[in-house]
């Protein structure tokens, strides 16, 4: 259940600040704080709470950690694509060169400065992969980051439902469900609402028209 | 427009690695032209700006969605006609028919392949020279 919708249930129009009502909103906040801690629900939720800081601080680490690997990986690559376009074009260069005059092609060392050119170029692409592979280890690091906010959400969320079942009036409480998260599916294995691949897509499409 | 490496491509993404991506994936299609646009938004006064023959368009974005976005194109007299192939993570029917519905001229959901962007791509421009 989103907030938006949360908020519909609330009554609608001016509240009327009397004695009375603060009256009986202290009473029922009375109520509610003991109902909480009988449940077990606020210490839960004031944990949780406390983890939220916590959990952006995490969450923006993830994003820079990952933002910065990609890019690396992306510059390096550009690098290496550079250096093999390089000598692929000596390559064929030497090659016509060789085809022309294959003694005035060595003796004039075109092909020794072809082979250490070579072996520089080899160098350093394969230096630029071992750093691809290395630009890896966010995975590692944010994989142990998103584990531990993914505890934190569920615990939170856990407090929240159990916070909002004993809120809601009994005749909202079946409208008191959780619903999916925006943004990329990570189990669409187990729902029918999701495309699987590309292909289920082309058949949706294909199915309308498309 | 039958030949995807003479048309110029607006990427709009609200991440700029994804961005690179696809323009890295283009440029390897033969696709050199290209502009990106961090959002709806943005994508919508770079259409207005310059001409663009093609674009590529996430839909979870700040400001101007890929919804918002395609409708505004489609809307728009002067940029309907533009092909627009979603390329996004939101995998729910519901979006996908909900994009058909507003005008989108493909569909890609990542993580996807250069074969699969390549082929959508080529399917729209055929499309449309066809319809031409």
């Amino acid at each position: 259940m989103k907030m938006d919708d949360l908020a519909a249930l609330m009554p609608k129009g001016p509240v009327t600040a009397s004695p009375e009502v603060f009256q009986q909103l202290g009473a029922i906040t009375r109520m509610l704080h003991d109902t909480l801690q009988q449940l077990g629900v606020m210490p839960k939720l004031q944990a949780a709470a406390d983890g939220l800081p916590d959990a952006r601080s995490r969450l923006n680490y993830i994003a820079s950690k990952t933002a910065q690997a990609a890019e690396k990986v992306l510059d390096l690559v550009d690098h290496a694509k550079q250096e093999h376009q390089r000598i692929a074009a000596e390559t064929r260069t030497l090659a016509a060169a060789l085809t022309a005059d294959p003694v005035r092609a060595v003796a004039s060392g075109r092909v020794m400065n072809f082979v250490g050119d070579v072996e520089a170029r080899t160098r350093r692409i394969d230096q630029h992969l071992t750093d691809i592979m290395m630009a890896q280890d966010f995975h590692d690091l944010t994989g142990q980051v998103v584990a531990k906010v993914v505890t934190l959400a569920t615990e939170l969320e856990d407090s929240l439902l159990k916070l909002l079942v004993q809120v809601v009036p009994p005749e909202q409480r079946e409208k008191v469900e959780a619903q999916g998260l925006q943004g990329p599916v990570v189990d669409a294995g187990t729902r029918g609402d999701v495309v699987k691949d590309q292909t289920e897509v082309d058949d949706l499409l294909a199915s309308l028209g498309f | 427009m039958s030949n995807p490496a003479d048309l110029k491509y607006l990427i709009v993404d609200d991440f700029s690695t994804m961005r690179r991506i696809v323009r890295g994936l283009l440029k390897e299609m033969g696709c050199e032209k290209a502009e990106e646009a961090e959002d709806g938004a943005v994508a919508l006064a770079a259409l207005k700006a310059q001409k663009f023959d093609f674009v590529v368009c996430d839909i979870n974005m700040p400001n101007m969605n890929g919804f918002d976005f395609l409708k505004a194109v489609r809307a728009d007299d002067t940029l309907k006609h533009i092909p627009v192939l979603m390329v996004t993570a939101e995998a729910r029917k519901e979006d996908i028919v909900l994009a058909a519905q507003t005008g989108a001229s493909g569909y890609i959901v990542k993580p996807f392949t250069k074969a699969t962007l390549e082929e959508k791509v080529l399917k729209i421009v055929q499309k449309i020279g066809a319809a031409a």
